[in-house]
């Protein structure tokens, strides 16, 4: 049980790291080619990558 | 790329063209060597459970008993511990995924087919479709539509601003990434496993017919294909227990109320 409930929690981490990345790295990018900016995109990596660190804290982080 | 190294003729290395296999018969063309597998796999599946299971003994034979082996691996070993009460609705399900993949898996080192089906896009995709349908099936059919849906996307516990920031991750991860995940990894697991066996042994039999000096290393080449075979069934054992326990783990995520 124990190793599994790990297993569990690593892929989901990964999961989240990769989607809140995506997503808002995406909508980063996207808005730097809307607005012609150039640093939006890392702002959304940012963002994702923090949104993803606190899905995660608040999932496993705080049992 | 083309790397001189008898002097005559290159030597061209294994890449995406060696898994274009063609079709059996030049007139069907659907019928290549993944689908033939794939056919073969279901038969040798079929016929070894139910011959081990077919006079069920108290004390079981050397058959039977391997074949309550593999079973008992998923029933107790993935299913009970993971999905809890509800887990023998999903035995049928993860046991068939668990050998269908593993049979599929080793096929790549066994000698004369040495080929995973798996290595083929399509495939693990399939599988991963399967679950992805399943797993979101039992969580609406046993939360309701609208209230699996707000768990996914709402964790609770957490100021309402930070939905704008949250939400998308969750339903990015669990209708995005996860079944894309899922397919990705077993294949391209098998797809590199593969790839790695044909660069050592393609690569040893090159060495093998150029000159003296690089006949001798040509042994080297070999061994380490064979380390590596080894190797791989490793691999190809691992990737079908995780696409096993990820399945049973969406779906004991989908059953449980909240994450």
């Amino acid at each position: 049980m124990a190793a599994n409930r790990e297993a569990d929690a690593l892929w989901t981490i990964v999961g989240y790291m990769l989607s809140g990345l995506l997503f808002w790295g995406g909508a980063g990018y996207l808005a730097d080619r809307y607005l012609n900016t150039s640093y939006l995109t890392l702002v959304g990596f940012l963002l994702g990558m923090g949104g993803a660190l606190y899905l995660i804290w608040l999932r496993f982080g705080r049992e | 790329m083309h790397l001189k190294l008898s002097g005559e003729e290159g030597f061209t290395p294994p890449g995406v063209k060696d898994f274009d296999l063609p079709p059996i018969f030049e007139n069907i063309e659907w019928l290549t060597k993944p689908v033939l597998l794939v056919a073969l796999s279901v038969v040798l599946i079929s016929i070894f459970f139910i011959a081990a299971s077919r006079k069920a003994l108290v004390v079981p034979g050397k058959l039977q008993f391997s074949g309550e082996l593999v079973y008992d691996f998923v029933r107790n070993g993935l299913a009970k511990d993971i999905l809890g009460p509800e887990f023998m609705r999903f035995v049928p399900y993860l046991f068939t995924l668990f050998t269908f993949v593993l049979v599929n898996n080793v096929f790549s080192i066994v000698p004369l087919l040495q080929f995973s089906a798996m290595s083929h896009v399509g495939f693990p995709y399939a599988l991963a479709i399967i679950t992805y349908l399943v797993y979101h099936f039992v969580g609406m059919k046993k939360q309701g539509v609208g209230h699996y849906l707000k768990g996914i996307a709402f964790m609770p516990g957490v100021p309402k601003a930070i939905y704008v920031l949250l939400t998308p991750i969750e339903i990015a991860t669990f209708f995005i990434v996860r079944p894309f995940t899922l397919g990705l990894r077993l294949f391209a697991n098998m797809f590199a496993g593969h790839l790695l066996l044909l660069v050592f042994i393609l690569g040893g039999e090159h060495l093998l017919a150029g000159v003296i000096g690089l006949k001798l290393v040509s042994p080297f080449a070999f061994a380490m294909g064979i380390l590596l075979t080894f190797f791989e069934f490793m691999v190809q054992c691992l990737q079908a227990y995780i696409f096993t326990l990820l399945t049973a783990l969406y779906i004991a995520g989908s059953l449980a109320d909240e994450h």
